[in-house]
């Protein structure tokens, strides 16, 4: 299980996690929904160790969160321009896993298979579309076998229906075993995933409640309803 | 008139003070880019002291002539009664000068990679060094190239800075040939020739190459 406990983090005097706590079982899925600049972005950059919190633990079945347990999905989704798709795979397997060349490009096939780009394979990511780079992107942090899968917006490049995908592939992955933590202000993505919402604002988590109860009653979970319905002003601590 | 005779001549001579001022491009570029590169990494990094120590010999190096570096290190290096040949102490000197413009360029290639490239790599488990070499460096050589280029032109023609503690380059053969012929208007002629073909072959070359690499790394 991993588990953020009492997590705070400042920059400079401005607090953009604040006393942040939540638990994550395996094969769950954890939506931070809110606006830009709630911190959601933030939480998943401790996760992934690019930035430091300044209290709190970070934990994973009790010991300390390790990064390489953390694969993340960027919003930009920084693949590598000077490398073709297969590429961006087998590298860091072969730098990182140590794995050989062949075992690389097996694994990187496999996923390439999964993820409809065999075609794509020996393409530079710039010639690639938006959901095409997503997948690299998934298929790329998949390849390091993490633990845990972070995304931070991994819909806001999409289209509708490149949406419904993405959501088919994380509740894909998380009936795997996988441990998936989504940053995303799409309700539309929410409403297609079986998750544990968390609604944030000044960098509070100000509502909990999974994706069934808020389909069953609403109402009783007026934060979210609102900013599912659109009608949540500015939430930001800017 | 410019005497053709006299060139064909002279040109052993000459032909020899054409290897002699590209071994001195060659080699100094070659120290300078491995310096300059050092350089760059820890004028890109976050160590303050490093940075320092790496501003300080940027700015001495720039804010003095190359001439007097010249010199300098032959008469300094003789005087601590080190024997080093004329030839290496001018290839150690333009190199360490090299090595001051280059750490600008390398560090200009560096910045011009993207964060997300960097915490991307970070995120799949590089270590700072991996990262360096597969993910920054691969990208920040497209940034790089254009500058090298003039980088080795630029140094090919100080190469003739060496002519002053004696070495035997294309300048200084040219002068020998004139105190024996002269025939100041030819050797002139020829010596300026010769350093705009070795120039406008360097330039052709690095812009194949630069195409080249553009066209495997080009975002």
């Amino acid at each position: 299980m991993l588990s953020l406990k009492h997590i705070y983090k400042k920059f400079q005097n401005r607090l953009v996690v604040d006393d942040v706590s939540f638990d994550v079982q395996a094969g769950q899925v954890i939506v931070l929904l809110g606006t830009s600049g709630v911190g959601k972005s933030t939480i998943l950059r401790l996760l992934t160790g690019l930035e430091t919190y300044d209290s709190g633990s970070i934990t994973l079945n009790d010991q300390p969160l390790a990064a390489q347990s953390v694969g993340m999905v960027f919003q930009e989704f920084n693949l590598f321009p000077h490398l073709t798709v297969e590429e961006n795979i087998t590298l860091p397997l072969q730098i990182v896993h140590k794995k050989t060349r062949s075992q690389a490009e097996a694994i990187a096939r496999n996923l390439l298979t999964t993820y409809q780009l065999q075609a794509h394979a020996h393409l530079r990511p710039q010639k690639l579309s938006g959901g095409q780079k997503q997948r690299v992107a998934f298929a790329r942090a998949l390849a390091m076998d993490p633990k845990i899968l972070c995304c931070d917006e991994p819909t806001s490049a999409l289209d509708p229906l490149l949406t419904s995908k993405i959501a088919q592939e994380i509740n894909k992955l998380a009936q795997n075993g996988l441990m998936v933590i989504l940053a995303t202000h799409d309700t539309e993505l929410i409403k297609q995933i079986s998750c544990t919402i968390h609604l944030m604002q000044y960098g509070k988590i100000v509502e909990t409640t999974t994706s069934a109860q808020l389909a069953e009653n609403p109402e009783k979970y007026p934060h979210i309803k609102n900013f599912t319905q659109g009608l949540t002003s500015d939430t930001t601590n800017n | 008139m410019i005497n053709l005779d006299l060139l064909l001549q002279y040109y052993p001579l000459l032909l020899a003070g054409v290897m002699t001022s590209l071994q001195i491009a060659f080699t100094s570029c070659a120290i300078g880019a491995i310096i300059g590169t050092g350089l760059g990494i820890i004028l890109a990094s976050k160590n303050k002291s490093a940075q320092l120590f790496a501003q300080a010999y940027v700015s001495i190096v720039r804010g003095t002539p190359m001439l007097i570096q010249v010199m300098g290190t032959y008469f300094v290096l003789r005087s601590l009664g080190i024997p080093i040949p004329a030839l290496w102490s001018a290839i150690i000197s333009i190199g360490l000068n090299s090595a001051a413009y280059l750490s600008q360029t390398i560090l200009s290639g560096i910045t011009s990679v993207s964060k997300g490239q960097i915490e991307a790599a970070k995120t799949l488990g590089f270590t700072q060094a991996q990262t360096i070499r597969y993910i920054i460096f691969p990208q920040a050589i497209r940034t790089v190239l254009p500058n090298l280029e003039s980088e080795i032109v630029t140094l090919i023609k100080d190469s003739s800075l060496a002519s002053t503690i004696g070495v035997y380059e294309l300048t200084q053969q040219g002068q020998i040939i004139m105190s024996q012929t002269y025939d100041m208007p030819s050797i002139y002629f020829a010596v300026g020739i010769i350093y705009l073909i070795l120039t406008t072959t360097v330039t052709i070359l690095m812009s194949l190459l630069n195409k080249k690499i553009n066209y495997h790394v080009k975002p």
